[in-house]
């Protein structure tokens, strides 16, 4: 069956909820006068920036933004005329070329930071990336360093962390000029979990066969919870997701019509590929059920102690582990989704997402007798990725199966 | 008469391991290895180990191709490759420092495929700054020292003490070779420097002490050679190891007068401060040395100590030196290469993979750079 006779599901009716979500979202970014604007990591602690009144704005969202309208390129490339080099992450090298010429999907470019909030919890890169940001825009930057847990975690490591959220709170102070409440960022704090807890709920519904949604919707439908979490507006909205979810399961509707092998998807999305690669998996009757980034997004916060809580949840991180602690949890994540195989993304923006992939394929492989297939691209630099190639290996794979 | 320990040093770069190996089988005792030279040396030594310092070479990859993709920098995949097929066999375990995202992962790799008895990573903070992250740091550092006597057997703070004094007399004698060239580098020529200081990392200190000793003293009798006239050039990156690259840099009218290498001017930077608990005093050496591009620390801004350093050694120009895919370098350059042009110090940017470099590509744009300098 070619790509052109796929049977489509259904759209899933709550795209539009969010679509306006995420655009009401972005106009209150760009138009508000009194709300600061911090920029921040997407692994980073957000809570603590809607309990200030703040804006978050995630220049990782619009740099995925930008790949699936592929104007990716054209912004890297203005960096690269800066001289950083055509090897750095291409999130960071789209970003700094939007900062500098007020470019993007965005009409006139993200809004301007404020301040910044960096926490290195997903990559060593977001540190540099940041420091240059804090150039470019002559702005304060705070950085939460989040030690990497190779075996363990120690108990100084969450006490480091801890200590650098009351240090955040000092810095917010500062920056807003407002008090901070404890009864306030507790209500965020709650709202988060709400929201984590209904997304980590919509995710569970792939569980069943057929899949109500393959990884293809959840990387669009996480924009509101990387963004927004600790916000009514995020539980409102994943409630809805997830009751549609589930009433699709009721009914038995497949994201894909002949569900016929489930696969795990692993690293950050082919952004300018989505459409492609979502309609050859389909069409080869493959659904990409779960996979490893958006339940990163799936963190526990403990309201009896919020601060100690996040900062052990903050340092958890998938991106934050060695790789046989993420052996563990990708093999958690095949079992539990009955996945017939695994397809990983390397992606040569993304050093402690890529690094440690091969091995990590042999060893699901070895562990659960569940073939792996790797794919060579990056996350939204097109001018690396060869799609005839990636077309025939994904073929090659499914035949396989 | 000179005491030839020139000569021994540099023979020794022809099999950079081979003191390291033959200390092993003198002793009996244990040799780890390790990649950033953020790593406390002191205490391995105190323990009574040997540390030595893994920077990758020239080579093609083979075996570590299966492991690290390409995009990968060179130091990672050749010093794997090194472990894979057992050049690094004379190893007994090895000490990962938290450096940028590729030896994380490569700490990773490392531990699972590399089969060394020991395996040790210490994630010293990123943040270089804060009352938090110091505290943290000495954590950190204490629970490293835990675990290297679980294998190596208790280690005595005076025992810890005496290799902080070590350790800081061969970075007061490494800071004398800089400072003989620095008034005039035809003494010595600059590969041969760095490799001096290179080459610390390879051997009992004790050792290179004596030798370093006696090649001071060599250069101090030695009648002083005619005054410079080749254009001096500060050198900026992380490890330098392309001996041949230096010589055409000095065949080409120009010098290295100072640098910036992690396997140069920032191995020996700063003494430890021997008045203070040992876990304190390193805890103190590494957060006051100069700083990697992989720690954040405002105050003392990359960019700025570099112009700093670069006119205070008199430097007319300056050279960036990277390893391709090497994230942390890449971000700074922009940035240090402007604060270079403000300060009029032109530069030049060079990216090189171990094992497949072109000196002659590289030699046009060398002597490019010295031409606009001396113009």
């Amino acid at each position: 069956m070619s790509a052109d006779e796929i049977v489509k599901p259904p759209k899933i009716a709550a795209t539009e909820q969010m679509k306006q979500l995420i655009t009401n979202y972005y106009i209150e970014a760009k138009t508000t006068k009194e709300k600061p604007i911090c920029w921040i990591t997407s692994g980073g602690p957000v809570e603590f920036l809607i309990a200030m009144g703040v804006i978050p704005v995630y220049p990782e969202n619009h740099g995925a933004m930008c790949g699936a309208a592929k104007i990716a390129p054209g912004l890297a490339e203005v960096a690269e005329g800066m001289g950083f080099s055509p090897d750095l992450c291409s999130y960071a090298r789209l970003d700094i070329g939007g900062a500098v010429t007020q470019g993007g999907a965005i009409p006139g470019g993200l809004p301007k930071p404020d301040f910044l909030l960096c926490c290195n919890n997903i990559c060593g890169t977001v540190m540099k990336w940041y420091e240059e940001l804090s150039r470019i825009f002559d702005v304060p930057m705070f950085l939460m360093d989040t030690p990497f847990i190779h075996g363990s975690k120690p108990e100084h490591a969450t006490e480091y962390v801890r200590q650098q959220c009351v240090e955040l709170i000092a810095f917010l102070e500062e920056q807003t000029g407002k008090k901070w409440s404890d009864d306030r960022f507790t209500e965020v704090a709650l709202l988060s979990v709400q929201g984590v807890d209904l997304w980590k709920e919509v995710l569970k519904t792939a569980e069943s066969r057929p899949s109500p949604f393959t990884c293809f919707d959840a990387f669009i439908h996480m924009a509101p919870i990387v963004t927004l979490r600790g916000t009514q507006e995020v539980v409102d909205y994943y409630t809805l997701l997830r009751d549609e979810m589930r009433e699709r399961v009721a009914n038995g509707i497949g994201a894909v019509a002949n569900e016929k092998y489930r696969l795990i998807w692993d690293n950050i999305p082919i952004w300018y590929e989505m459409r492609n690669l979502s309609n050859l998996f389909a069409s080869n009757n493959a659904c990409l059920v779960a996979d490893t980034y958006t339940t990163a997004w799936a963190v526990d916060i403990r309201i009896e102690d919020p601060l100690t809580s996040m900062a052990d949840a903050y340092t958890k991180v998938y991106l934050n582990i060695s790789i046989d602690i993420m052996l563990e949890q990708l093999i958690g994540l095949i079992e539990r989704y009955s996945a017939d195989g695994l397809v990983m993304h390397s992606n040569r923006s993304c050093k402690p997402y890529s690094l440690g992939q091969y091995d990590l394929a042999r060893a699901v492989t070895e562990r659960t007798g569940k073939p792996a297939l790797i794919i060579e691209a990056d996350m939204t630099d097109s001018r690396v990725y060869s799609e005839a190639q990636a077309r025939e290996r994904v073929e090659a794979f499914i035949e396989s199966l | 008469m000179p005491s030839g320990a020139l000569d021994r040093l540099m023979k020794l770069r022809d099999d950079p391991y081979a003191m390291a190996r033959s200390w092993k089988e003198r002793t009996g005792s244990k040799v780890l290895g390790f990649f950033c030279c953020y790593a406390p040396e002191e205490m391995m030594h105190a323990a009574g180990a040997l540390p030595v310092r893994i920077t990758g070479e020239n080579r093609d990859i083979s075996k570590s191709a299966a492991h690290l993709q390409s995009y990968c920098c060179s130091l990672a995949r050749t010093g794997l490759d090194m472990a894979l097929d057992g050049t690094l066999s004379f190893l007994d375990g090895t000490v990962f420092v938290h450096t940028c995202d590729t030896m994380q992962r490569l700490s990773d790799i490392w531990r699972l495929n590399a089969g060394f008895a020991v395996h040790a990573d210490i994630i010293i903070p990123v943040r270089f700054e804060t009352d938090s992250a110091w505290a943290y740091m000495i954590a950190e550092l204490s629970s490293f020292k835990e675990k290297l006597s679980e294998f190596l057997g208790p280690i005595d703070d005076a025992a810890i003490i005496e290799s902080i004094r070590l350790y800081n007399k061969n970075r007061a004698l490494l800071s004398e070779v800089y400072d003989l060239r620095r008034a005039n580098p035809e003494v010595l020529p600059y590969d041969q420097a760095l490799w001096i200081v290179a080459s610390s990392a390879l051997m009992e200190k004790s050792e290179h002490n004596a030798l370093v000793e006696e090649i001071l003293s060599d250069l101090k009798e030695a009648p002083s050679p005619a005054t410079d006239d080749r254009v001096p050039l500060f050198g900026i990156g992380s490890v330098m190891d392309q001996w041949e690259f230096l010589k055409m840099v000095e065949e080409s009218g120009a010098t290295f007068i100072d640098d910036d290498f992690c396997d140069g001017r920032r191995y020996f930077d700063t003494l430890a401060r021997e008045d203070l608990p040992p876990v304190e005093a390193i805890a103190h050496r590494l957060w006051d040395r100069k700083t990697c591009p992989c720690k954040h620390a405002p105050s003392k801004e990359r960019a700025k100590c570099i112009v700093e350093e670069a006119k205070a050694s008199g430097a007319k120009g300056a050279i960036f030196f990277q390893f391709k895919f090497c994230e942390p370098h890449a971000f700074d350059y922009p940035h240090v290469k402007k604060a270079l042009d403000a300060a009029q110090i032109p530069s030049l940017n060079l990216e090189i993979e171990q094992g497949s470099v072109s000196i002659e590509q590289m030699r046009t744009r060398v002597s490019a750079l010295v031409e606009t300098i001396k113009s």
